[in-house]
């Protein structure tokens, strides 16, 4: 039976690569990547057999809890895909104890398996320092890779136990990036750390700490050992095989407790009224904005999107600002670049829509008020930001004069995203996540053209806003008046692109109503 | 469903049996028959269906036959009925003609010509992949065509198709909705899109609501709703412009009984007042009692086409359509499945 489950898992594997080529490219890279990663730690794993034990015992330790926690918290924040979910498997009339095992040791083939046992192996070369510490560091590798194959098993099913419903299954994904964005001062925290003087000192703490948590204990066994501390080193493995055994009991019970238990019944809510529909209401346009506007705040797709747009300009700000760029220059880059994916952000928006757009369709719906229906949420937020964030950023830039300039600037990027976006997602859907899927899933056959269309939107939007930029740049190194001429252009670009987005978009939309259903029918699955 | 028998028998005693027997499998020949003003009914019952139309539009609240909630279109809009006299008996509300689509090898569609005419109850029945759907999607202006010419009302609706879609009522299958919106909101954005003004459309809904027993769920979101409600809410926001012609693609698919017939009575008083309904199914049963014109399409061509008693002769609609589409499969060859595994 243990046999079918691997072969099943095999199976698995190698369909990832009868894909399009693009996403075999993608996979290739990843996976050297990974491989690189991998050699490196294994190399640096046999290098340490030369360095005193104190140092490898503190990089060992901090860098093993780390990968533990990754096993710990990736599936919980990524909610990754189960291929082998027990509840896959419930039909079948097995026996708890063979599936749990079946699935358990299927577990162990798979990239990140097999990268965390060849780096445990390693340990034993960092170790070899004697008999008792190489004995030691055989067990404890075993008993680390096994805790960290389990504990992935674990949290995952967990997530999908816990986080099944959909509403949970939206969210997890958004306290993903959060939880990155708050990492970022944590950085620049450590940045900052003078790490001539205590480096060693914190690390060793640190180092003491964690090996007596489950996270440590593991990686700590031989090094106490070749430190000549066998008392400590026996406790910790104790600490070790308890934390396998406890999560193995866990796994059996997980696997038991799923088996009877279907996909959790959403909890839903309710809403009165209208909602936005009221403001809005009355006109074809207007209900089109609401619909767009409540699918904004509601759908996590569109969420996603709300969400990166500001985590963009800090995750380009803290490594450039930390790397000696000027500052007052950088601040002068977080609000065009955000209106960049503002604008570009509803390049696809049609497809986002599914199946769904043959209300439009059915309806005889004008193409222009689609359009500008579309547009409404991302004129909503862009136009207070352009305005709220020109002032912040002049005022830290330290010179009011640029502040016409960012406006034009960010208006004709805004606004130039937003009209190519009108053209293209009526003229150019591209397979998109459907409805109700995780924003972070990939579409199936997405691909080279995806690429091709996100980078020519991307690309022909700056184009298009690139006299306001010439004139924002002349202004800072010339002053003058190029500022005014900035601002001017920049509103210029805003009205044509939108007015001409919005006529031939629509233009396009109404006639190719039947084609983009069409579409959306072939990718929806 | 209490809630719409609620909504049924409020109604009742507001508007006493209007519809008196409901006998819709009845038009003589040819639809000719059919009579455009809703009190006078359609009053030759063919008397073997009679008990069968009974059951299927008798509601738990009452016995008696009642007018069903909904579906008589506000007076002073454009009600099916309104130019409807003009036509005259008997003119065709919906023609298709020399009607073809082929996706790559595959031919869906092939040559179909059907007439439809003002104020029945059209069943298209066929086989999985007859090419139900992908017709029924050519005729809405969802699909467009290879080769034919489909005139709703007098209207082409592949070179007018604006003006068309205005008097058709669409239910598509297997198409999402915006599923973010709530109950209330997808009925509103449907009405609004329609043309409709804010204020027919917060009549229409809350009647549409209490006809369809949705009261409930109207503030939930669509993508929270069972199969079977979805296809309720996606039928009221079909009808809320008061269409002319309702192209239902298998409407009752996954809907209760006691809603079914709540529905079925729904449409039956809108085929009353002058309004056409086309619905694909495959279930017989349901068709040959509700629907008074049948077409049996298989491989994507008409094998018959014509009135209920017409199509059906003398058997029931099922085996005349199992006739027509090549007969029962022997089912030999499975001897496994005789015995048990334990």
């Amino acid at each position: 039976m243990v046999a079918h489950f691997l072969r099943l898992k095999l199976a698995i594997l190698g369909n990832t690569f009868r894909r399009s080529p693009w996403q075999i490219v993608a996979l290739g890279i990843g996976l050297l990547y990974g491989l690189g990663v991998c050699v490196l730690a294994i190399v640096g794993l046999i290098a340490l057999r030369i360095a005193d034990v104190e140092t490898a015992r503190n990089v060992v330790v901090i860098g093993g809890s780390l990968v533990v926690l990754g096993f710990l918290l990736v599936p919980l924040a990524v909610g990754v895909e189960d291929t082998l979910d027990p509840r896959r498997f419930s039909l079948f009339g097995m026996p708890n104890d063979t599936l749990a095992l079946g699935l358990l040791v299927a577990a162990f083939v798979g990239v990140p398996s097999l990268v965390i046992a060849s780096v445990a192996a390693s340990t034993v070369a960092t170790w070899s320092r004697g008999v008792g510490p190489t004995l030691l560091a055989i067990v404890s590798a075993a008993l680390v890779t096994v805790t960290c194959v389990l504990t992935a098993r674990v949290t995952t099913s967990v997530a999908a136990l816990v986080l099944a419903t959909r509403r949970a299954r939206e969210t997890t994904g958004l306290v993903a990036i959060v939880a990155l964005v708050l990492l970022s001062p944590v950085i620049s925290v450590l940045a900052n750390v003078d790490w001539g003087r205590d480096t060693m000192a914190v690390f060793s703490a640190l180092a003491g700490t964690l090996s007596w948590t489950p996270l440590g204990a593991g990686w700590a066994v031989p090094a106490d050992a070749a430190a000549g501390d066998y008392g400590a080193a026996l406790l910790k493995l104790l600490i070790a095989a308890v934390v396998v055994a406890a999560l193995g009991l866990a796994w059996r019970g997980i696997v038991a407790r799923m088996l009877v238990t279907p996909e959790r019944e959403a909890h839903v809510k309710t809403y009165g009224g209208l909602g936005l529909f009221d403001p809005f209401g009355s006109t074809t346009t207007g209900v089109i904005a609401a619909r767009s506007l409540t699918y904004w705040l509601r759908d996590p797709r569109y969420r996603a999107s709300l969400v990166m747009i500001p985590i963009l300009p800090v995750v380009l700000f803290v490594p450039l600002s930390i790397a000696g760029a000027p500052v007052e220059a950088l601040w002068l880059m977080p609000l065009p670049v955000m209106c960049l994916f503002l604008g570009w952000s509803i390049h696809n928006d049609v497809a986002y829509d599914s199946t769904a757009v043959w209300l439009h369709v059915a309806s005889g719906t004008r193409g222009t008020a689609d359009r500008i229906g579309r547009i409404v949420p991302v004129a909503l937020v862009g136009i207070p930001l352009i305005i709220i964030g020109a002032i912040v950023s002049a005022h830290f830039h330290g010179n009011d004069d640029v502040l016409p300039s960012l406006i034009g600037v960010s208006s004709a990027i805004l606004f130039a995203g937003v009209g190519i976006s009108s053209v293209m997602s009526a003229r150019f859907p591209y397979p998109a996540v459907q409805p109700g899927d995780s924003p972070f899933q990939q579409p199936q056959s997405s691909g080279a053209v995806a690429a091709l269309l996100q980078s020519v939107s991307f690309l022909v939007a700056v184009v298009i806003a690139s006299p306001a930029i010439v004139f924002a740049g002349l202004g800072i190194v010339y002053g003058e008046d190029w500022a005014q001429w900035s601002l001017a252009s920049g509103i210029a670009i805003s009205v044509i692109s939108v007015w001409g987005g919005v006529v031939w978009g629509g233009y396009i939309f109404e006639r190719r109503g039947p084609e983009i259903l069409a579409f959306a029918t072939r990718n929806s699955s | 469903m209490t809630d719409g028998d609620d909504g049924a028998a409020s109604m009742t005693a507001k508007k006493p049996a209007v519809g008196a027997p409901v006998a819709a499998d009845a038009p003589p020949a040819g639809g000719a028959a059919v009579v455009d003003t809703p009190s006078v009914v359609q009053d030759v019952p063919v008397i073997e269906d009679a008990p069968v139309a009974e059951r299927s539009t008798t509601t738990p609240a009452d016995g008696a036959h009642q007018a069903p909630p909904v579906a008589a279109p506000p007076p002073g809009t454009d009600a099916p009925s309104a130019e409807h006299a003009s036509e005259g008996p008997g003119a065709a509300v919906l023609r298709i003609s020399g009607l073809r689509k082929r996706f790559g090898t595959t031919v869906a569609v092939d040559d179909i010509h059907l007439e439809v005419p003002v104020g029945s109850f059209y069943g298209i029945v066929g086989p999985n992949g007859a090419g139900k759907t992908t017709t029924l999607s050519m005729v809405t202006g969802l699909l467009r065509p290879d080769a034919g010419r489909i005139v709703v009302h007098g209207i082409d609706v592949w070179s007018e198709p604006v003006r068309a879609k205005r008097s058709i009522g669409v239910l598509p299958d297997r198409l999402r909705l915006f599923d973010r919106l709530t109950g209330a909101q997808l009925l509103f954005y449907s009405g609004t899109l329609r043309g409709l003004d804010v204020k027919t459309v917060r009549q229409r809904s809350a009647d549409l609501i209490a006809a369809f027993g949705l009261e409930d769920a109207v503030n939930r979101l669509v993508a929270d709703y069972s199969a079977g409600m979805t296809k309720k809410i996606a039928l009221a926001a079909a009808m809320i412009h008061s269409p002319r012609l309702l192209v239902l693609d298998e409407p009752f698919e996954s809907v209760d009984p006691v809603s079914a017939a709540n529905l079925i009575d729904i449409l039956q008083r809108y085929v009353e007042s002058g309004g056409t309904v086309v619905l694909s199914s495959h279930g017989m049963d349901f068709v040959q009692r509700v629907c008074d014109h049948v077409a049996i399409i298989v491989s994507g061509r008409v094998l018959a086409a014509g009135t209920m008693a017409q199509v059906r002769g003398d058997g029931t609609l099922e085996d005349r359509f199992v006739q027509l589409a090549g007969g029962r499969k022997a089912a030999e060859g499975m001897e496994w499945l005789h015995t048990f595994s334990d």
